[in-house]
């Protein structure tokens, strides 16, 4: 069987690709997309451990983790759209009024 | 050391939320005509003020210990502050209502340490029950006693300080200066307050705590002294005013007069009987004037009326049961409660000098109110009428009479809840009922009772003349004999067709009597006299007290304006923040848990 660490670094690896995505990309979709590699990093990590602990919790739990990705990404889509009607683009970087 | 609230009903509470609420009712029906009829405007005002008053007053009567009496006690103050000061727009009522609540809060002041004496002292503040201060003052159980100070001594004092803010309330000299000019507010307000309740809370507080003020002769005998003094001092300054609601001031002065002398003489049930008789007739003399006031367009100088009789019978027989019922006229109610005080005072003075000289100033001022009173009579609603206004007067409603013929029903009859002089002339048993109710003969609680304070009391009876029969006579007699020479001679001066000033006579007298003795300038001048200190405290209170609160609210202002810069608006600068706030949560929890050694 694989070792648990292994998932964990996969996982790690993966949350890490979607922060960096988070960080360095200006189009909102893209933000979408790496929020979206985030919460897969962390089902990897709940499955690895219902898979280690024998449990299967940790499964069940990523099964909701994935309806309510499906759900954010219906509101970020939403978001995305209104943001493009009122600014016209998909850059997050434009829209400051929210600033002080 | 407990600080609790809670509610105490003895017979005395229980009289005295009979007298309040009673008299609360038929002044706010009283106001409907005052006020509404005559188309004032802030009336929410005005019976807010009412209602927060009415309520503050029950809070005090049911308190159950002094530092409960001491809240409620201030909250009557402000009412009294905001209903007096209630035609704010006005030069005269700010100013009245300002004096008002600055005269009290002088002696508030005595009275807040004389509460914070009496937890030091007893560590405890409650009224009633075998762990109230008067119960551990008469088993002489203190806690703490500074220097070694003799028991007595240190009651005297407690005693004295708390006596402090009863002056100030119940209008005592030297601090009765404020309720002549309280008669600025309204004239309901003054009927309600400045007569019948909020003044009476002082004598009241002497009277919840009567068992500790009776272990100590020394404050009875000033209680007593201030008391007489107070009476005969009022009386002589109402002689000379012209204004209809200026005589009453001070015959309410001179009235809560009596009722301290009443206490310091150890009458007890002598000072709540004439609490409560003048608590009626008081509130329906001042509710008359208001008519009165009505009927003249809101003219109060006596000098402008006369002949009003005829205009306003409701209002004059009223008017005239209240008045010979203050001047102790047999049988009205005034005569059998202010006679009770006056014989107190006889029969326990002997060997007591102050009380001596309260008795004696006392019954001098019978003849003076009698005078007065009279004399208000006669110039306000006899003889001819003297101006176009008094000869064609507002009528007044329903609202007006209803309250008035209540209240003087209320002046013919009271006498008889304690006809104690019939009692021991004709030797017909029970009619004491007053003595009855308040020696807790039908309830009551354990040693909160008449008879309890006498036993405890300084004061030994000893009658001059005759017995004790012969002594409720004379004194009777000598009391209702110069209350008829006053009033015979206010007939003779004022009680013609078209009465003159005669005030002119008494010289030099009279202009001290109309600047009431000088006592308000000597007042401004002792205030100004501290224009020092209270320098210090404001530069203290601006520089130190403000300093620091500004200071606090200066700092937090430049800081939001600064640390406010990082909200950018723009969403990747805030998920870096994130990320960079998770490092750095994680770099401390690993330092701090040990991961990295």
């Amino acid at each position: 069987m694989v070792p648990v660490e292994w998932y964990l670094l996969l996982a790690a690896g993966v949350f890490c690709i979607g922060l960096f995505g988070v960080l360095t990309r200006r189009n909102a979709l893209y933000f979408l997309m790496s929020v979206e590699l985030m919460m897969n990093a962390a089902n990897i990590n709940f499955v690895a451990f219902a898979l280690y602990y024998g449990d299967l919790t940790g499964q069940v739990f990523s099964l909701f983790v994935i309806a309510l990705a499906a759900a954010e990404v219906a509101i970020g889509i939403g978001i995305i759209l209104v943001m493009y009607r009122n600014f016209g683009v998909t850059d997050v970087t434009v829209p400051t009024e929210m600033r002080w | 050391m407990e600080l609790t609230f809670g509610i105490l009903v003895d017979p005395l509470s229980a009289l005295m939320l009979v007298i309040v609420t009673l008299i609360a009712l038929l002044v706010h029906v009283f106001s409907l005509g005052y006020m509404n009829d005559e188309g004032e405007t802030g009336l929410p005002r005005y019976y807010a003020g009412l209602g927060l008053f009415t309520a503050s007053m029950l809070g005090f009567v049911v308190a159950d210990n002094l530092l409960m009496a001491f809240m409620f006690f201030e909250l009557v103050g402000l009412c009294s502050y905001l209903l007096i000061g209630f035609h704010f727009r006005e030069p005269g009522p700010p100013s009245a209502a300002k004096k008002a609540f600055l005269v009290t809060r002088f002696g508030d002041y005595f009275f807040l340490v004389g509460v914070v004496a009496v937890f030091a002292t007893f560590g405890t503040a409650q009224f009633a029950g075998p762990e109230s201060f008067p119960a551990l003052a008469e088993a002489g159980e203190v806690v703490w006693t500074p220097g070694g100070l003799a028991l007595d001594t240190r009651f005297t004092i407690v005693g004295l300080l708390v006596l402090g803010g009863v002056v100030g309330k119940s209008a005592q000299f030297p601090l009765h200066t404020w309720l002549p000019d309280a008669m600025e507010g309204p004239t309901p307000v003054s009927a309600l307050i400045h007569a019948a309740t909020m003044v009476a809370a002082g004598v009241y507080l002497v009277a919840r705590m009567y068992g500790f003020y009776a272990l100590s002769p020394t404050a009875l005998a000033v209680i007593a002294f201030v008391g007489g003094f107070t009476a005969l001092f009022a009386a002589t300054m109402g002689v000379v005013k012209d204004e209809l609601k200026q005589v009453l001031a001070y015959s309410t002065i001179s009235q809560y007069g009596y009722m301290m002398l009443a206490l310091g003489a150890g009458g007890y049930v002598a000072a709540v009987f004439h609490l409560t008789t003048h608590a009626f007739f008081k509130a329906l003399l001042f509710l008359g004037a208001g008519s009165v006031i009505i009927a003249m367009h809101h003219n109060e100088d006596m000098w402008d009326m006369g002949g009003l009789k005829d205009k306003l019978p409701v209002t004059y027989y009223t008017f005239l049961a209240g008045s010979l019922a203050l001047a102790g006229i047999f049988p009205f109610a005034g005569f059998w409660s202010k006679d009770e005080v006056l014989y107190e005072a006889l029969v326990h003075a002997p060997g007591e000098p102050l009380l001596f000289g309260g008795y004696l100033m006392g019954l001098l001022a019978v003849p003076v109110t009698a005078f007065y009173t009279f004399r208000m009579v006669f110039l306000t609603f006899h003889g001819e009428p003297r101006t176009e206004t008094a000869r064609d007067p507002e009528s007044v409603r329903w609202n007006v009479k209803g309250p008035l013929t209540v209240l003087g029903a209320l002046a013919v009859v009271t006498g008889v809840i304690n006809m104690v002089p019939v009692q021991k002339v004709l030797g017909i048993e029970g009619i004491d009922l007053l003595h009855r109710w308040l020696d807790n003969e039908w309830s009551g609680i354990e040693g909160l009772s008449s008879h309890h304070y006498a036993d405890i009391g300084p004061y030994s009876s000893q009658y001059l003349v005759g017995g004790e029969v012969g002594t409720v006579l004379a004194g009777a007699a000598v009391s209702l004999g110069l209350a008829l020479a006053g009033l015979g001679l206010a007939w003779r001066l004022y009680g013609v067709p078209s009465p003159t000033e005669h005030t002119a006579k008494l010289g030099g007298i009279k202009d001290v009597l109309y600047n009431n003795y000088y006592l308000d300038e000597l007042q401004v001048w002792l205030a100004y006299r501290t224009e020092d200190v209270a320098g210090v405290a404001d530069t203290f209170d601006q520089g130190i007290v403000d300093g620091v609160v500004n200071g606090v609210s200066s700092v937090s202002l430049f800081g939001g304006s600064r640390v406010r810069r990082i909200q950018t608006g723009v969403v990747s600068q805030y998920a870096a923040l994130l990320t960079l706030g998770l490092v750095a949560l994680i770099l401390v929890l690993g330092v701090t848990g040990g991961w990295f050694l």
